[in-house]
């Protein structure tokens, strides 16, 4: 029991003085381009640098829900391969991840909103993904626990169903591609910070770490919220990003009650129970930008008036934990993937707001057919930083240019 | 966390009284020469600065005053202007 240490991912490896590519960010992001690089492209001389340990930041903060039922074209065919991917990993990397495909409700509560829930119901039928909308009484049969009285503050007039999705154990991947990745002789650096990275002739040359100098051809910044930071003070690069604390919560262990992934929009709410019973749930994000990571009495009250108006069994449940990550939002709530623009060997996978842990899996095996390949795939073409300037923002949400809490 | 805003006219109120205006770009580029790139620049672009940063903000549920503010990103803390560096 009170055994050494040993992590899945092997041995601490020493910091060689030159990689083929360089990954700065040991999320899920970063651990995932590593192992697809590495398992589909034969690139193992590769280094991930993990400022402080694997699965800090957004990989073990979010609240693990997986889905493909997004608003657009180019994003749904992304988190539809991201979806399908939990059992192949699950098998390949030999890991447990724990996938439950219980699926996911999203609340309506106006006639308007069924509408625009009937037009990401078409998107995701057009790509092969089952969902559906449901009116109130359907969803009272599937979902008992939901309060469909007209009496509350957003009455429900129906969901958009989504059978596929549902909650995958975030750690458990973390770890999983991580021991995956190291398998295929990855380095995975943790507690080593990069400090610049270094260009000549508009080329990537190496990558300066607090435990010295790297020399890399490809540098790739996954850092989640940090990367838009991180990008600008080290190349320069301006991104449309704003990076908030987005809070999240669980109540006291009940027996199993809610089958479902349940969210709101307009309650800015989302819940569901863990296999350990714990309700987990989500709140929005903090209305100005900030990297405090710190949770708030304001949310803590905004969730227990929210859930107790259409969850009214958790009245009186008490709040057990309380955690916050960061969420790097953008202006039109879709990612930035983008490589050898404007330098060479540079490659940035940021932006991704609130859905980088159900997307990381894909992303992950394109970009490294990117980093390999230098071609981008035709599948994170839509996702370049160009889109800003030639004003072809996605439309995942309408009209969200500036984050508040407005919108 | 709990936010207090200096209003130029209200003095110090409770943060969640206003809204955030973005990061301070300065003034807005001239139309003439103006590229899509430094339009796309001063509409989209973000410093993301983690540490003080310069912004604005509306004290919305308030006097409605447009006004900018220094703030520590990391803190959550209103600080006073820094000093021009030399």
């Amino acid at each position: 029991m009170f055994g050494r240490f040993k992590p899945l991912w092997g041995k601490k490896p020493q910091l060689k003085s030159s990689y083929d590519a360089v990954i700065i960010g040991g999320g899920l992001h970063g651990l995932a381009t590593a192992y697809f690089l590495a398992k589909e492209h034969g690139m193992n001389n590769i280094a991930i640098l993990e400022k402080r340990y694997i699965g800090f930041g957004g990989a073990g903060r979010n609240t693990a829900i997986v889905r493909a039922n997004q608003r657009t074209q180019e994003n749904v065919p992304l988190y539809k391969e991201a979806l399908d991917l939990w059992p192949i990993l699950t098998k390949e990397l030999d890991y447990n991840l724990m996938f439950n495909n219980c699926g996911n409700l999203n609340l309506m509560h106006s006639e308007a909103a069924m509408n625009t829930a009937r037009m990401n119901v078409c998107t995701a039928q057009f790509h092969g993904i089952k969902s559906h909308l449901l009116d109130a009484k359907q969803l009272k049969e599937l979902e008992p626990a939901i309060n469909i009285s007209p009496d509350i503050t957003y009455p429900i007039h129906g969901a958009m169903f989504h059978p596929p999705g549902g909650v995958v154990r975030h750690d458990a991947v973390v770890w999983g591609l991580a021991k995956g990745a190291a398998r295929y002789g990855v380095h995975i650096h943790q507690q080593t910070e990069a400090t610049a990275i270094h260009t000549k002739n508009g080329k990537i040359t190496g990558v300066d770490t607090n435990r010295g100098r790297i020399h890399t051809p490809r540098v790739l910044v996954s850092a989640g919220g940090y990367s838009a930071g991180m990008i600008n003070k080290m190349l320069g690069i301006r991104l449309p990003i704003s990076v908030l604390t987005i809070q999240a919560m669980v109540t006291q262990p009940l027996k199993p009650v809610l089958n479902h992934v349940v969210s709101s929009g307009m309650y800015h709410a989302y819940a569901n129970q863990t296999l350990k019973g714990e309700i987990a749930t989500g709140a929005h994000m903090d209305p100005w930008p900030n990297y405090t990571t710190l949770t708030t009495a304001h949310y803590i009250k905004h969730q227990a008036e929210a859930l107790s108006d259409f969850l009214p069994f958790l009245r009186g449940v008490k709040f057990m934990r309380t955690w916050a990550g960061l969420a790097d939002m953008t202006p039109d709530m879709a990612p930035i993937i983008d490589g050898n623009d404007p330098i060479d060997g540079f490659y940035m996978n940021c932006g991704w707001g609130y859905f980088g842990f159900k997307s990381c899996t894909a992303t992950g095996r394109y970009l490294a057919k990117f980093m390999a390949g230098g071609q981008c795939p035709d599948m994170l073409k839509p996702f370049t930083l160009r889109r800003y300037e030639k004003h072809r923002l996605m439309g995942e949400t309408a009209a969200l240019v500036s984050y508040s809490a407005d919108n | 966390m709990a936010l207090t805003i200096s209003c130029p006219n209200c003095g110090k109120r409770n943060g969640y009284e206003f809204r955030y205006g973005g990061e301070d770009k300065g003034p807005r580029p001239a139309e003439e020469g103006l590229t899509p790139q430094s339009w796309c620049d001063y509409v989209h672009m973000n410093n993301c600065v983690a540490g003080i940063q310069k912004e604005w903000w509306c004290h919305k549920n308030g006097c409605g005053a447009w006004f900018t503010i220094f703030r520590n990103t990391l803190t959550n803390l209103e600080v006073e202007e820094p000093e021009a560096k030399l």
